[in-house]
């Protein structure tokens, strides 16, 4: 008899111990990102669309159309048609195929000019259709004040919005 | 695709029926359990808890096809899984929407210039509706083509309506050598 109500307790006692794992979960703080709203910080290197960099100097591309990143690319995703000569060369013509591309960074790692990045943050790039996957010349560069981990100082535009969105969520 | 779909002409009524109906189907597009490759990882991580697909009603993974809504081909179509693919999606009930998740189920991917094994977009069989590029594509980047897919189903209607004509591409540029 007295072995049964120890055993009545002892199962008391450990749904009371259970309750409290669950009361302790219940107010800590959930780990789910509001994805839409909140962005989570990506890690430093995390590899996503290029984008195609500008000398702050001139204020034009950096890239002279020399084709060493078509070449190495695994997946022969990057078409480049230059024009000019020596110095003067300029790509006309720089289309990705996000169909294709494994973003494996070894078109960054070939570039001899440092002109296309993936260090972008912008993994937003689903479509309704694989042309909406193809990226030319202006939709590759249109974003090139991008705000990476690395230069967010440097680039002036980059510091504006990054205010913008500091003032926005201040007033959140 | 159902029943009741392209029997009627549009009007107050059918418009406001698609007002419900997609109210209904937007918010629990239920996915298969179906994962081919490693792109099947992060699209668990999408649904677990910190990322959380169940946020836009779109993380409860059926185990029967006859049950879900969303095939999501995560990874790399073998020739060989290719049928099998197929029959999923034909087993599903409409309506029924595809989303091709990472390079491979677009178009391939890595495997596209020189494997003999691999189908060279998931589109070849079945109708995609969103592709989410990547390799594989981050857990956000999945939730961003969910939201497409929940754009994309808000603007259907059962009515009847002329099919828009599909611009074909001259070329698509792929680098390949001329």
């Amino acid at each position: 008899m007295i072995a049964y109500i120890g055993d009545v307790w002892a199962g008391f006692l450990t749904v009371l111990h259970a309750m409290r794992v669950t009361l302790r979960h219940l107010f800590t703080p959930a780990v789910t990102v509001q994805y839409p709203t909140v962005r989570r910080t990506l890690p430093l290197r995390s590899l996503n669309r290029h984008v195609l960099t500008v000398d702050l100097a001139t204020g034009k591309l950096k890239c002279t159309a020399c084709d060493a990143c078509a070449k190495v690319c695994p997946t022969r995703c990057i078409t480049i048609i230059g024009a000019g000569k020596g110095k003067e060369r300029h790509p006309v013509e720089f289309v990705i195929d996000h169909n294709l591309c494994m973003y494996c960074n070894l078109c960054v790692e070939a570039c001899p000019f440092d002109a296309i990045t993936m260090w972008t943050g912008n993994f937003e790039i689903g479509a309704f259709n694989r042309m909406g996957l193809v990226f030319d010349q202006t939709a590759l560069s249109a974003d090139r004040f991008y705000p990476t981990p690395d230069t967010p100082a440097l680039v002036p535009a980059a510091a504006t919005r990054a205010e913008a969105a500091a003032a926005t969520a201040a007033d959140k | 695709m159902s029943i009741l779909e392209g029997r009627f002409e549009p009007g107050v009524v059918t418009t406001s029926i698609d007002l419900v109906f997609n109210w209904a189907r937007r918010n629990s597009p239920w996915p298969v359990t179906f994962g081919l490759a490693c792109c099947a990882i992060e699209m668990m991580a999408t649904g677990a808890a910190r990322f959380d697909m169940d946020r836009f009603g779109a993380g409860v993974f059926r185990p029967s096809p006859r049950q879900s809504d969303v095939m999501i081909v995560a990874g790399t179509v073998t020739e060989k899984m290719a049928p099998r693919i197929k029959t999923l999606y034909e087993q599903m009930a409409d309506p029924k929407w595809v989303i091709a998740m990472g390079a491979c189920a677009i178009s391939g991917g890595p495997f596209y210039w020189d494997a003999y094994h691999v189908v060279k977009g998931v589109d070849r069989i079945v109708p995609v509706d969103v592709y989410v590029p990547g390799c594989p594509p981050r857990p956000e980047a999945l939730l961003f083509g969910v939201l497409k897919l929940q754009e994309k189903i808000a603007q259907e209607s059962i009515a009847k309506r002329k099919l828009p004509a599909v611009t074909v591409p001259e070329s698509i540029p792929t680098g390949a050598p001329a």
